[in-house]
């Protein structure tokens, strides 16, 4: 690199609170209400409770390895060609399923429940350019506008539940565990494979905090806060919508925005929840892109990244446009796949190089 | 006609950018990643402008990944 960028353990929190919940606010609602019914929140709750560990696996990795990103860990731990080899798969399949769907994500959103008439690839190009531009400037600019939307983050999030809370019927989430535990586990899995398993991109990223040990402490509060807004999130929408009209809908916390209605004065607050995904989505497919790009040019050996920005942007929208050819092979693959593959990238991966460590008495000098 | 075209004037926008910079630091391999990536981006743009049903990039991670999401669903932790 040419110059060392540096950002704050706060500014690192932030930054972890706009991925964790970045695609989960709008997806995940509906998603756990098909699975769990009225349990939903439950199964939220359990998915936090795993979550964390999982956090935890990560700081525990980053412990051994002080002031190394992911990809120098990797080629520590295994080797330069093996550590690079599998570091390069994971990167590969995080840019086509990470931030190329995701990008796909924002421009269905759009086109589907906002503006109806504009071609698809119009929003995917807009979005991507921000994106290039945001990486482009590097990691302290992108820190630092994460700390300007972030107020307007969390203000739209708590004016968004106040005005919900109105709407609450208890008896929506009742009768709580009517099928017993079992069908609670595939909901968790989802939400811990959407929320927490992505994470282990930030790993790119905590390397550069200015003190390694609030790095790691700002690494798990961000994820805490993260999943605490989704299961808010997700218990709002199953007992204000109820468990089957949640379920149906592509985007339960857009509708549940839309069902607001004040004393016939404050109606169709629905844009605000769009505001709130957005911004959080940009941190989303900034960071899963951030990191293909370093891992790259950590493993080509540049001394600057930024020459690979552009034309990996590109390959990104076009990624976007043909990722998924409908919807149904998107919630069919989102259902069945994903899982498995950040199973394997977030857990499996982080493991091995934690074992094989272990294993080799590898640890970096303090 | 015109998609591809575009594709071609961004690309010709991102080497106006990138390549003045980059000859003058003298920076070979950085110049070597650049162009090869570029000149992917390029081939896939074209080839999903081109095939009228492209084969979606996921499938492939679809094959590989296949076993292991059969063995979650059957021990019931997807659906």
């Amino acid at each position: 690199m040419v110059e060392q960028q540096t950002i704050s353990a706060r500014q690192m929190t932030i930054i972890t609170i706009l991925f964790s919940t970045g695609s989960a606010i709008l997806i995940i609602p509906s998603d756990m209400a098909s699975m769990a019914k009225q349990d939903a929140w439950i199964a939220a709750l359990v998915g936090m409770g795993f979550g964390c560990f999982i956090i935890w696996l990560f700081n525990a990795l980053a412990i051994r390895f002080p002031r190394m990103t992911l990809v120098e860990i990797a080629e520590a731990v295994l080797g330069k060609w093996l550590g690079g080899a599998l570091m390069l798969l994971v990167m590969i399949s995080l840019l086509i399923s990470g931030s190329g769907a995701v990008l796909y994500f924002v421009g269905n959103f759009m086109v589907t429940q906002m503006m109806p008439e504009t071609p698809i690839q119009a929003f995917n190009i807009l979005y991507a350019v921000i994106v290039v531009i945001g990486v482009r400037l590097g990691l302290e600019t992108l820190a630092r506008s994460a700390e300007i939307l972030f107020p307007w983050f969390i203000l739209l999030l708590v004016l968004f539940f106040i005005v919900v809370a109105f709407k609450i019927k208890p008896e929506n989430i009742q009768p709580i565990m009517e099928n017993g535990i079992k069908p609670l586990w595939p909901p968790a899995l989802s939400l811990i494979s959407i929320v927490f398993l992505p994470s282990i991109v930030l790993l790119m990223v905590t390397s550069d905090v200015n003190q390694p040990k609030e790095a790691r402490k700002a690494l798990f509060k961000g994820s805490l806060y993260g999943g605490m807004i989704i299961t808010v999130i997700t218990g709002m929408a199953t007992m204000v919508l109820g468990p089957d009209l949640a379920a149906r809908s592509m985007y339960a916390s857009y509708l549940l925005a839309q069902k607001i209605s004040l004393g016939h004065f404050l109606q169709r607050i629905e844009a605000i929840v769009a505001a709130i995904w957005l911004i959080a989505i940009y941190f989303r497919i900034t960071f899963y892109f951030y990191a293909v790009v370093q891992t790259l040019a950590h493993i080509l050996r540049l001394k600057d990244y930024r020459p690979l920005v552009l034309p990996l942007g590109l390959i990104l929208v076009v990624l976007s446009v043909v990722n998924y050819p409908n919807v149904a092979y998107m919630q069919d693959w989102d259902n069945r796949i994903w899982p498995a593959l950040m199973l394997a990238n977030g857990l499996f991966f982080p493991l091995l190089l934690f074992v094989v460590s272990f294993l080799r008495k590898k640890r970096t000098n303090r | 006609m015109l998609r591809i075209a575009g594709i071609l004037a961004v690309a010709g926008f991102i080497v106006a950018l990138e390549i003045p910079g980059l000859m003058k630091k003298k920076q070979k391999r950085e110049l070597w990643a650049f162009s090869i990536l570029l000149m992917l981006g390029v081939g896939f743009g074209m080839i999903s402008i081109l095939l009228n049903n492209v084969p979606s990039p996921l499938s492939g991670i679809t094959f590989v990944f296949k076993p292991l999401s059969d063995i979650l669903s059957g021990i019931g932790l997807i659906k």
